[in-house]
Parts: structure tokens; C-alpha cells; sequence
């Protein structure tokens, strides 16, 4: 479905908010102008997004499909762009790869990543030939924006929220009201920031080695602060500050699969699927269900994570977690730093799980990327490296953490405070960090308004969305190479008896994924691979699989041997035997849903 | 026959409608229902006619929703009947009612039916209340009821490859003796683990190898094996059993209940429509359970043990806890109570969430007690209303139900209630067959044998010498249509004993004592009038039903010293009272009248004000005198 898309006047509209000139860190309300091929030096904003795939599928407009999701509660529009060449087949009998990201309004680089994949696929078709044999291979289903509300408010808000949250209104602290004491940019400069009040009570004093940092008090010490949390007033009087802001309905806690209402699961909306653009994109997926390898982006930690991802399930089937750690494995690889984990314990559960529900009910093998780390904004030198992994050993040791930082530990925090203000005062020049200033608070009276912009949370520099981007794409890359690619072999036709041909079939599965995930066989998600015999003169006398082949050991079904139900496991191959009277051709044909159709004609004689 | 009864009373019921349809229906109509009568069951073509009819005629006080369409292309049409039918947003309290979500119980939508009958027959029971009625859940299972052979299949039309072969819906059930029905086939098989029934031949039993018993047949549903793969039946058209698609404890990896819950529009639009009406107060549900005569299923295993409960470690550290024990709930409460400032309520729903503790899965203590009285007085109704005979009981709730759903997700007071079944046998037998025998009591007795089809040879092209017979479907929940109003007119009423209980929230006294210097300290006492605790356990638990919020009204002429000024009570028993307390500053030190506002969603409104003066006042019989 060809979209025209229109850049709205709201575009020009804020184009007039230019803030300082040129900023390194990037201006969220600068518009750039989007050329093919992409950029990716600055982050797009959600108009900005849709541009950039108006834009690829008017370059490649044989190898692009734009298709129109569904619309959000705000009405915004959310597309999928699809990359496969029909000459090389149907999309639906191509293994799936389906990518997308931004289901967090605030997590958007996920977003560049899946724009500079469809930019890398499209631009290295027909130059570079892995690239040329991928997309010849599979079907790219990729959806770069999954929370178009939340992105378009992040970005773009002059008060921005959290903006994490689908814009389902939920009354958050009970009172009859809904959405009405959001978090408000009371110095109007862009940001919500932090509030601060001045308190010899207070539990907070200033960090002596960084002054722009508190650090809490020791016993016997004197206070200084008070922290008052995320800027903002009592919009609605009833004595609490920011209680009430949008949503929240946590996009990715309210799929199919382990649904559970919001007094387990603390982002549940009222029902599964509540929400019109995750109802629709459920209903996009569900038409695909060549769908094989799903990736969520999300931000951050630096970590692949696979389900199972509440404690409550069990672990997957030992072959299924055979083939995340050939994929995960590899993408440590990919991309240093980023380590390969378990959903639970990484992260707690997480109910109604987008992936988890690819993975239990779609059949596909899932990753969540949570992309970028706050530790690679670092600030030493060599010598100052050395000691800090040193000091981050001896915790791995004692923690049995992965990143060597106890959250816990207030100290771990404060250093790395101190290291990321370092970073952003001479590495971005001063753009993470808003210096504490006054300001007159109509509840609190005078207090200080500074600390980390919205843009530090969690995103990487423009500087650095280059390196991020690539790597991130390549591991998508890596596990699309390795969706199942199967080879049928008629590899033996003899006569074994007066009226009677012995025909062997082989199936060769040459990647990494199965035909059919082990969880998908174990529950009986959908039909098998399916591989036929047929001909207008022949009759299938007896058919089924080689156990081995040596001794002739076949295991013969009894009820229509014409057509076998099987899978191929991933590097891995299958064989057939059928036994057949009569003359001449013998039409040979394999389907599934994951890898494909191949047919072939052989000849009795 | 039996099957041939079934075709006249539905005869007759056509011509009813027919003559229903004729003209719109005058109100005086429903002077009286019973003349009408309900004699005939109606399929869900006709139910949605009759709906059309009815409110087409009742325009004033009522509105007709089409809620989903079904994959079979029926209409769900929902009746709303009451006097704010004309308004989007409610000020009164709701009673949803949904019939036969199961398909196969068409006695429910009869019920539902009857019950939109009395609603606007008599305007008392609907004056202050909204009522949502669906008469018919599942369209596409119901209507088969309707259609030959006769077939019980609680599955939509949805079509689902049930055998993942290469084929979908290609194996169905076959009336292969043509008598009309689907029944049962018998086959003698080496295999064979059924036996007849020592004593009654027609029934059958599995073998028990430890009492010496051998198995003769193969038990088989009736049909051919149209897909030649061996297998008989195993790939009927539809479906998923939208009476098992809601999203507590839903069934994953079964064969009927879709890939998730709600996957099905029936049941997505049909939770959508509830979840956007907070007025909804209490959930009514006619199928083949029954929450009167028994209780809601209070044994499933919990993954929570609320006398077993573990902390977990990080937060056993963080409060001084034993990780490596077990507490009670009881004494986490007591421990949290200690560190609660003075005053702060801690409840078990913030005790469980903080914990992480799972999904609750049987009804909570609190509301057990509620329907155990609730219980014992259906039961005097029924023997007021000579239908306490011992009978064959209620299904019990099925996990993915509806009721479960709206009891543990929606967190209203849930009743399920079923209409009929046949007599139990007289003597206590604890038999497993009892029921079965039962059942063929029944259909000897009343049914002049038509319940049962009784085996006979039959030539099966596959299978060879079988014997097809059985129970005719529909007997064990389905009474013969002339039994139907009797049933209807001494059931249905228990539906406005039901919502006798709901809570009703109002203030019941005030009380300003001036304090000096233009402070009053002001109490207000918010009172739930009603039988039924606002919310149910349930409700608190899971967080659903929101506080009463008590507001004062007015801006600027006072301050409040202590109090907000919207103030939340989270819960308020049935029968009782809590007090709200504000200070309150009137800095010119004149009289002041201060409105108060009392807002539930579904447990009713109320509005008052007080007096500050330099006199203490007292309004009202809630405060302690």
C-alpha cells in the first residue's frame, strides 16, 4: 500500500523553536532535511521518520513496500516498510525477519536502527554480494516506530513527560480524574529537569568533589537538600506533584501471551491488546506468519535478552536456546560490550510481552536488543581505565553482576555521575546537564531547577548513533542470514520391485534457525513443513521418514503416506522414502511456513 | 421423537415472533409478558429481530449496541434499558447480564430475554439503574441448536485447523443414520476400553482392569473419516468457544480457545464495552453455572499461599526481614502496620503487589462470605418458589470464563446462574454414573424415552458393523419448551434480589466544630447504605474499583490546614460508615457554606454541604452522638 506522506505544518511550526545554534548533542526540534541515503547524525523526529521511508521506498520502489499498520490513539500513523525482491519470490514464502522499535516512546534510537538497516539492505543490494543473497532470501518486515504518539511527544514536546506510556488516559492516583497533574517545564527551557530545595534538614548535601552532584548525608552529617523530584507544580491542587502524568499504559506489557491485569503486572491496561495500534500491528503480524526472527529494540543496558520473560514460565525447550546462543553469541561479537542474557533475572518480569508473545504464539525466535550503555560515556585515561576495571573485577567477582555497577550502591552512582558530567562537559560541551538554577516554586517557594536533560537519558550522542547503528544492524543481519535455508534433493529413484520405485528425498536445512521452532512443535502452534508426492500415473504405496538410511530403517506412516508432516532441525537434514507404482513424472514438493516452497519434477523409468 | 418436539415448539415460537413483528409494539404490551409466553426457544436471528422490535417500540428507554460480529457474520446485539439510555455518560449504577458466552445453553438467552421482558414491563426495577443485557455471547455456537442434525459445539466459526494437517475444517461430525442428531458410535476394537454399563446396557463405562473388567468397543463420535487419515472427526469446522477466551486463566495451547484471550471480537469488543463503563456495578451471567447454588470454585492451586508467603531477599534486607522464612499475610500486615506513619491505611493488594505476589485465583474470604449468605437465600427463594428438588448440578466455572474475568479482572460482584437441569435420581448414589443415569431417568420419564437414541446396527463405509446412539445432545442443560416460562417467571426475578444488594454510597451526617481564630475542624461520615461492601475484596485487591472521592467544593474563600481537598476512601463495607476529616481556615472569619461532593462510578452519588459558623453543627445520623 503506496502512502503519501505529508510533512504537516506542525513541521514548520516548531522549525520557528530553534534553540542555540548547531548544538553537538543535537536539537530535538531542528528539523533536517532527509536525503536517501540516510543520515544518521541526528535523531529523527516521528515526521521526520515517515519522510525517510517515503523517501527509500521512492529509490527502491521494486524492492519496498510501505504498508499503513494501523493509527494510534492520537491518530498518528504507524508503517511497516517491507524489503524483498519479487523476482527471487513471494513475501510470503520467504523466511520473515521482522524488526521494530520505539514501542517505548522514549527509547527512539531503536528507530535509527531500523532506518539504517532498511538504508544498508536497500543501498548494498546488487553492490555488496551477502547483502544481494539476503535480500534475495528473506522478507524484512521492519516497523521503525511502534509508539508514534510517545516519539512524536518526546521529541517534540516543549513539556514533555516521560512519554513511554501509549496515550490511553489512566487516572494514576485514583481520584476521579485522569492525566491531570503531568510533570511541567516551569524555567521553559525545554526539559523537565529535576527540583531541588534548600534544607539544612534535608538528607542530601552537595558532592564536594562535584558540586553540581548531591550525595546523601552520613550520620551525624548536616543536610543541605532536599530532593522534590521531576519539575513541576500541583496542577490539580490536591497536594501532589506530578502524581497523574500520561498513560500509563505500558505498550510492551499488553500483549497476548501471559497477559496479566495491572495489579501484577504495574503497566497492564485494562485488557490485552488495549490499545488501537497495538491491536492493529497484532493484527499486521498475525497476516505474516512467515515471520520466523522478530527483533524489539529498546533502550538501554547494552544487552540481547531472550525470553522466557517472567519467572513464572518454564525455561524454553533445550534446542530453542540452542539456537539464542548461536545467535546471541555471535552478536556479543558484533558489538563489544553488549552481553547475550536471560530476560529474568536482566530484567524482572515482564508480562504481556511483545516478544515473548512473537515467541509463544507466533513461533518465531525473539531477541530484545536494549541498545546503548551509559558507561560508554567515559571519561579516563589509560591509567585511569586500568584502575576502574580493575575495581569493576573485584565487584563482577563480589556481585555477580555483569557490569561490575552495584545500583544499589550509592557510591557506584556517584561516580558515575561524576565521570558522565566530565564527559558532558568536554566531550558535548555542557549539553547532558542543566547547571542548578533558581527559581520561585508556587508550592515550595524558592528552590533550584537543574540536572540531566531529557536527551541524556539513555541516547546516545549523535557522535556516537554512527557506530551504534551499524553494529546494531549487523546483528540483525547476522540471525537473518541464518533463518532456515533448505535445499530438496531427489538424491535416489530405483526400481525395487515389478510396479515398484524406491524414491529417497532429502532436506538439507543449510542455516542456524529450524524450519520450526521446538516450542512451536512441542504446543502445535501451526501445521509442519509439509513435503508431497503426486503424479498423474503413480500411486503412493507407502511413504515415510529414513531413520536410517544405512539399514534402510523407514518409519512408514499409515494414513496418507503422499503427504509427510516434518520440520528440519537448523544445520541439520532430513530424509524420505517413498515407494511407488506406476509411470512416469513425480512431482516432488516441500512447503513451510518459515523456509518456504521448493518443487521438483522427477521421472519413474 | 424427541427431535421432532423440538421442531414444533419451535414451530410455535416462529409464529410468536411473527406476530411480534407484525407492528411496534405498544408499551401496553408488556402489560403482562406471560400471555406472549415463552414457549419456544428463539435463534440468534430471531433473538436480534425481537431485539430490533423491542427497541424500535421502547425508544424512550432503551438502545440497542451492536457490540461484534461474529465469524459466522451475527450480529451481537447488547440491550441497554433505563432512563439514561439517551446519555454517554452515566450517573447511575449499572447491572451488565450476559447470556449463554457458552453458545450451547439456549435456556440463558430465554432468560436474558424474559428479564428485558420485565425491565420494561415494569418501570420500578429499571428506574434507577442501567441494565446491559446480551442475550446471546456466542452467536455461531448457539445458532446450532437451531439447524439439522442436531449438534452441541460450543466452537464459533473462526475456521481452525484442529489436526494441523494440510487441511482445515475438513473432518466434521456426520448424521450418517440421518435421524436428525449427532450421537455416538460404538465399535468393537481389540483396542476397545468401553464397556456397557453392567445393569443399564445403553450406558457405557470405561473398563477398570484392576475389578478384573475388559474393554469391547471403540467410542467414537458420529461420521466418516472424510479426510482419510485415520482419524475420525478430528477437524470439525470452527472455532474458538468464546466461553473460555477471557483473560483470566486463560487455557494457552488448547485447541478451542484461540491463540489468546480475546483473540475472538466477541469477547475483545464485548471486555472493551464493560472496561469503558466504570458504571457497571455488578455482573449477572445465565449459562451452565451457577454461583447461587454453589459457590464460585474456591480450590484451585495458587501459586501464592497467603500463609506461606516468601520475602524476597532484596527487600527482606531493605525491611529487616528473614529471606529464608515463611510469614502469614496476617503478620506482614502487623510488621508493615509498625512502619506505616499513624493513620496510613496498608491493605493486602499493596502487600501482594509490593511482594510480587501472583494472579489470585480463588475468591477472596471477604467475598465468600457474601456468597455464602447470598447462597442460602437463592436457596430459600428457590423453595419459596417450589424449585428446591434435588437436581443434577451446575456446571462448574471454567477457567477463561467470563464470570472468572469479571469477578478477578473487572472486580464487580459476579454472579453466574444457571436455569435448569434435569432431576437427580432420588436415592443418594455415589456412583460415578450417576448423573448419566440420571439423565436417562429423565428422558424415560419425561421425555417418553426422546432423550436417548438408543444403539442400532449401522453398515459404516470404513468402520464396518457399528453401533450408533446416545444421549441426544442439549438434554442435560436444555428443559423441553413448554417447561420454559414456569422457569423463566420463578427464576428470573432472583436477578432484582441480586441488585437489592449492590452498595449505595451517600453521606450520612456532618459534623463543624469551630476551633478558634477561623479554624473548624469538619467531619463528614460517608456511608454505604447498601448490603454488598464497596468495593468487593476483589475490587480492593486488584486495584479496579476506584475510592469514593469526597470532594469540598469552592476555591478560594478557605484554605485547608489539614485534608485534601479531594479525599479518597478506598473502601467502606456494606452497612457502615467512615469519617472524612478536614481543618479548614476561614481567614475573614464570616460564615461560610462549603458545598461536598461524594463521586463512586457504580455505587451512586451524593452532594451536601456545610455550615462553617461560630457554633458547632451536626447534620445527619452518621456521626457518634
Amino acid at each position: 500500500m503506496k502512502q503519501t506522506l505529508v510533512i504537516t505544518a506542525i513541521l514548520a511550526m516548531l522549525a520557528a523553536f530553534a534553540l542555540t545554534p548547531t548544538p553537538i548533542y543535537g536539537d530535538p526540534f531542528k528539523k533536517h532535511e532527509v536525503t536517501v541515503p540516510l543520515r544518521f547524525d541526528y535523531y529523527y523526529s516521528y515526521d521526520m521518520v515517515n519522510e525517510a521511508l517515503a523517501k527509500l521506498h521512492k529509490a527502491y520502489p521494486r524492492l519496498t513496500k510501505l504498508d499503513l499498520v494501523g493509527k494510534s490513539e492520537e491518530g498518528r500513523s504507524i508503517y511497516c516498510m517491507t524489503v524483498n525482491n519479487p523476482k527471487t519470490g513471494a513475501e510470503l514464502e520467504k523466511p520473515g525477519v521482522y524488526v521494530d522499535a520505539n514501542i517505548h516512546g522514549n527509547e527512539i534510537q531503536g528507530a535509527e536502527v531500523a532506518l539504517y538497516l532498511l538504508d544498508y539492505l536497500l543501498s548494498k543490494y546488487g553492490e555488496n554480494e551477502e547483502i544481494t543473497r539476503l535480500v534475495d532470501k528473506n522478507c524484512f518486515y521492519v516497523v521503525p516506530v511502534v509508539n508514534v504518539d510517545g516519539r512524536y511527544h518526546f521529541l517534540e514536546d516543549q513539556r514533555p513527560g516521560d512519554n513511554r506510556s501509549l496515550r490511553v488516559p489512566y487516572d494514576d492516583d485514583r481520584d476521579g480524574m485522569v492525566d491531570e497533574d503531568f510533570p511541567d517545564d516551569l524555567d521553559g527551557d525545554g526539559n523537565i529537569c529535576r527540583m531541588r530545595i534548600r534544607d539544612p534538614h534535608g538528607r542530601y548535601k552537595t558532592d564536594p568533589q562535584e558540586t553540581r552532584l548531591m550525595i546523601p548525608i552520613k550520620p551525624g552529617e548536616k543536610g543541605e537538600w532536599t530532593r522534590l523530584g521531576s519539575e513541576g507544580i500541583d496542577n490539580d491542587g490536591d497536594g501532589q506533584v506530578n502524581e497523574d502524568e500520561e498513560g500509563y499504559l505500558d505498550p510492551n506489557r499488553n500483549f497476548g501471551y501471559e497477559w496479566m491485569p495491572r495489579y501484577i503486572e504495574g503497566g497492564a491496561g485494562d485488557y490485552p491488546l488495549s490499545g488501537v495500534g497495538l491491536k492493529a500491528l497484532a493484527q499486521y503480524i498475525r497476516k505474516h506468519p512467515n515471520i520466523c526472527m522478530s527483533w524489539a529494540l529498546h533502550n538501554s543496558g547494552g544487552m540481547f535478552l531472550r525470553g522466557p520473560s517472567t519467572k513464572t514460565e518454564e525455561e524454553y525447550p533445550a534446542k530453542d536456546i540452542a539456537v539464542y546462543d548461536y545467535l546471541g553469541q555471535q552478536s556479543e561479537r558484533i558489538i563489544p560490550g553488549y552481553s547475550y542474557l536471560l530476560s529474568v533475572p536482566a530484567v524482572s518480569s515482564t508480562y504481556g510481552d511483545f516478544t515473548e508473545w512473537m515467541v509463544m504464539i507466533n513461533g518465531c525466535y525473539g531477541f530484545v536488543s536494549e541498545l546503548y550503555m551509559t558507561e560508554q560515556e567515559q571519561f579516563r585515561t589509560i591509567a585511569e581505565n586500568k584502575q576502574a576495571e580493575a575495581i569493576k573485577k573485584i565487584k563482577t567477582s563480589e556481585t555477580g553482576g555483569e557490569s561490575g555497577y552495584n545500583w544499589d550502591d550509592w557510591d557506584d552512582w556517584t561516580n558515575l555521575g561524576r565521570e558522565r558530567l566530565k564527559f558532558n562537559d568536554h566531550v558535548v560541551q555542557g549539553e547532558l546537564f542543566k547547571p542548578w538554577k533558581p527559581f520561585k516554586h508556587p508550592t515550595y517557594g524558592d528552590i533550584e531547577i537543574g540536572g540531566w536533560v531529557k536527551l541524556s537519558t539513555r541516547l546516545p550522542a549523535p557522535f556516537m548513533l554512527k557506530e551504534m547503528v551499524h553494529r546494531n544492524a549487523m546483528t540483525i543481519i547476522f540471525s537473518a542470514g541464518n533463518t532456515p535455508e533448505v535445499t530438496m534433493e531427489v538424491f535416489e529413484i530405483q526400481k525395487t520391485g515389478p510396479d515398484l520405485y524406491r524414491i529417497r528425498v532429502r532436506l538439507e536445512n543449510r542455516k542456524a534457525i529450524p524450519t520450526m521452532s521446538y516450542h512451536a512443535q512441542q504446543v502445535n502452534l501451526y501445521p509442519k513443513d509439509m513435503l508431497t508426492i503426486s503424479g498423474k500415473d503413480i500411486k503412493v504405496v507407502a511413504g515415510g521418514e529414513i531413520r536410517d538410511v544405512y539399514t534402510n530403517d523407514v518409519s512408514y506412516k499409515e494414513y496418507r503416506s503422499e503427504i509427510q508432516f516434518l520440520t528440519i532441525p537448523g544445520f541439520d537434514k532430513v530424509e524420505y522414502q517413498f515407494l511407488v507404482s506406476g509411470t512416469g513424472a513425480v512431482f516432488v514438493s516441500y512447503s513451510s511456513r518459515h523456509a518456504g516452497k521448493i518443487s521438483k519434477t522427477v521421472q519413474l523409468k | 421423537m424427541r427431535q421432532r418436539k423440538m421442531f414444533t415448539w419451535r414451530a410455535a415460537g416462529l409464529l410468536w415472533l411473527m406476530s411480534l413483528g407484525a407492528t411496534s409494539m405498544p408499551m401496553s404490551m408488556w402489560a403482562d409478558p406471560q400471555p406472549l409466553g415463552f414457549n419456544a426457544y428463539h435463534s440468534p436471528a430471531e433473538v436480534n429481530k425481537y431485539l430490533e422490535t423491542i427497541a424500535d417500540a421502547n425508544k424512550k428507554i432503551t438502545k440497542l449496541h451492536k457490540i461484534a460480529v461474529s465469524p459466522g457474520g451475527r450480529d451481537l446485539y447488547l440491550l441497554e434499558i433505563g432512563p439514561e439510555t439517551g446519555q454517554a455518560k452515566k450517573t447511575l449504577p449499572a447491572v451488565f447480564v450476559a447470556a449463554n458466552m457458552e453458545g450451547v445453553v439456549p435456556i440463558a438467552a430465554e432468560a436474558a430475554l424474559y428479564l428485558a421482558g420485565l425491565l420494561l414491563e415494569q418501570p420500578e426495577v429499571r428506574k434507577d439503574k442501567t441494565w446491559y443485557i446480551l442475550p446471546v455471547g456466542n452467536p455461531d455456537a448457539a445458532v446450532r441448536y437451531f439447524q439439522k442434525p442436531l449438534v452441541m459445539d460450543a466452537r464459533n466459526n473462526r475456521s481452525y485447523n484442529d489436526d494441523m494437517d494440510d487441511r482445515t475444517d475438513e473432518d466434521g461430525m456426520e448424521d450418517i443414520d440421518d435421524n436428525g442428531i449427532i450421537t455416538m458410535m460404538r465399535v468393537k476394537d481389540p483396542e476397545g476400553r468401553w464397556l456397557p454399563l453392567p445393569g443399564e446396557p445403553n450406558l457405557m463405562k470405561q473398563a477398570d482392569w484392576s475389578k478384573g473388567e475388559k474393554g469391547i468397543y471403540k467410542l467414537y463420535t458420529e461420521g466418516v473419516d472424510n479426510d482419510n487419515d485415520g482419524q475420525y472427526n478430528e477437524d470439525g469446522p470452527g472455532g474458538i468457544d468464546i466461553g473460555v477466551t477471557f483473560p483470566h486463566l486463560f487455557p494457552f495451547f488448547t485447541t478451542d480457545a484461540g491463540p489468546w484471550a480475546l483473540s475472538e471480537d466477541e469477547s475483545y469488543n464485548l471486555v472493551k464495552f464493560m472496561c469503558e463503563r466504570p458504571e457497571i456495578a455488578m455482573t449477572i451471567c445465565f449459562g451452565e453455572t451457577n454461583f447461587c447454588l454453589g459457590l464460585p470454585r474456591g480450590d484451585r492451586k495458587s501459586a501464592v499461599d497467603l500463609s506461606r508467603i516468601k520475602v524476597p531477599e532484596d527487600i527482606a534486607r531493605e525491611h529487616q526481614l528473614d529471606p529464608n522464612r515463611t510469614y502469614t499475610m496476617a503478620e506482614i500486615l502487623e510488621i508493615a502496620r509498625k512502619r506505616m506513619p499513624p493513620g496510613a491505611e496498608i491493605t493486602e493488594a499493596m502487600v501482594a503487589g509490593f511482594l510480587g505476589l501472583g494472579t489470585v485465583v480463588n475468591p477472596l474470604p471477604e467475598d465468600l462470605k457474601f456468597y455464602n449468605e447470598i447462597s442460602q437465600q437463592y436457596k430459600e427463594f428457590l423453595k419459596a418458589n417450589k424449585l428446591d428438588n434435588k437436581r443434577l448440578e451446575p456446571a462448574p466455572d471454567k477457567d477463561g470464563s467470563f464470570e472468572l474475568w469479571s469477578y478477578y479482572h473487572l472486580g464487580v460482584p459476579t454472579f453466574a446462574l444457571d436455569y435448569w437441569t434435569p432431576p437427580a435420581l432420588p436415592e443418594e448414589s455415589k456412583e460415578p454414573d450417576k448423573e448419566e443415569k440420571a439423565l436417562l431417568d429423565f428422558s424415560a420419564k419425561q421425555l417418553n424415552g426422546g432423550g436417548f437414541v438408543p444403539w442400532k446396527p449401522f453398515k459404516h463405509p470404513t468402520m464396518g458393523e457399528v453401533e450408533i446412539g446416545g444421549f441426544v445432545p442439549y438434554i442435560a442443560n436444555t428443559p423441553p419448551a413448554p417447561m420454559l416460562d414456569s422457569l423463566l417467571k420463578s427464576q428470573v426475578p432472583w436477578v432484582f434480589e441480586l441488585v437489592k444488594k449492590l452498595p449505595f454510597i451517600r453521606i450520612a451526617g456532618t459534623e463543624v466544630k469551630p476551633m478558634g481564630s477561623g479554624l473548624y475542624r469538619v467531619k463528614v461520615w460517608i456511608e454505604n447504605s447498601g448490603y454488598l461492601s464497596y468495593p468487593t475484596a476483589m475490587g480492593k485487591r486488584n486495584n479496579r474499583i476506584p475510592p469514593v472521592v469526597v470532594s469540598l467544593t469552592g476555591k478560594n474563600e478557605y484554605k485547608i490546614i489539614e485534608g485534601k481537598k479531594r479525599s479518597l476512601v478506598a473502601d467502606i463495607p456494606g452497612h457502615s460508615a467512615k469519617m472524612v476529616q478536614w481543618i479548614i481556615q476561614v481567614e475573614t472569619g464570616e460564615p461560610l457554606t462549603v458545598g461536598l461532593e461524594v463521586f463512586t462510578p457504580n455505587a451512586g452519588r451524593d452532594h451536601g454541604e456545610i455550615r462553617l459558623e461560630n457554633k458547632t453543627t451536626e447534620s445527619g445520623s452518621g456521626g457518634p452522638k
